[in-house]
């Protein structure tokens, strides 16, 4: 499955205020105002990476970013800086396999619903098609 | 949908989702004491509202509705007939 890369590698830094060694998102595929398609190559050398796979750390902090990603593409838009976002809550998070390194995930957010500053999302992630992780965020954007 | 009906499933809804008894989700009750909703818990009522009436609550306005009756009158008011 090719797409079409919209940001890769320190592209990322005009979305996401996160730097090396904790960026945790390393391709954007599609962006849209309601959803994120976003991936990461998972590296021998990944922070949260622990007896060659990702944690689950690890898998959580790619999601946020991604959801982070999602809410920076309007400040890019604009010009401005990636906003500092924080997760407020974690639900119905489910991890099926930990990714091993030199796994390429693939990460579908979908905002659900936005009130008073803080973002409700869905995200699943994949690893050639096969389920990884899924959960509900809430994420707070310090803008 | 008639408004009684609509009300009606409204606090189905919400009773489930929330797990609360019906006898306190009363018209003049203030939603986020009944419901025991802080800023995190009020996104989660927000979505399931919109997921389950199709309706968009707008940002602004949800500091507005403070009782039940409110909020019934605002997705009465709001939802496709």
């Amino acid at each position: 499955m090719t797409d079409t890369v919209l940001f890769e590698g320190t592209q990322l830094y005009q979305l996401i205020p996160q730097r090396e060694p904790i960026v945790m998102v390393s391709h954007v595929y599609q962006i849209t105002d309601t959803d994120i398609k976003s991936g990461l190559l998972v590296k021998e050398d990944n922070i949260f990476c622990a007896n060659g796979k990702l944690t689950e750390p690890g898998l959580i902090e790619h999601i946020a970013q991604s959801a982070a990603a999602f809410a920076g593409y309007p400040f890019f838009v604009a010009g401005k800086q990636a906003p500092l976002g924080y997760i407020g809550e974690i639900k119905k998070l489910r991890i099926h396999q930990l990714p091993a390194a030199g796994s390429m995930l693939r990460t579908h957010i979908q905002l659900v619903s936005e009130v008073m500053g803080i973002s409700l999302i869905t995200a699943e992630t994949t690893v050639n098609d096969t389920p990884v992780v899924s959960c509900q965020m809430k994420i707070f954007i310090n803008e | 949908m008639e408004k009684q009906e609509l009300i009606e499933r409204i606090n189905e809804v919400l009773i489930e989702e929330f797990e609360v008894e019906a006898d306190v989700i009363t018209p003049d009750a203030d939603i986020k004491e009944t419901l025991e909703l802080d800023s995190l818990s009020l996104v989660d009522m927000v979505a399931l509202i919109e997921g389950e009436f199709k309706v968009k609550i707008k940002g602004s306005e949800i500091a507005q509705l403070k009782t039940f009756g409110l909020l019934y009158d605002y997705i009465y008011d709001n939802i496709e007939k």
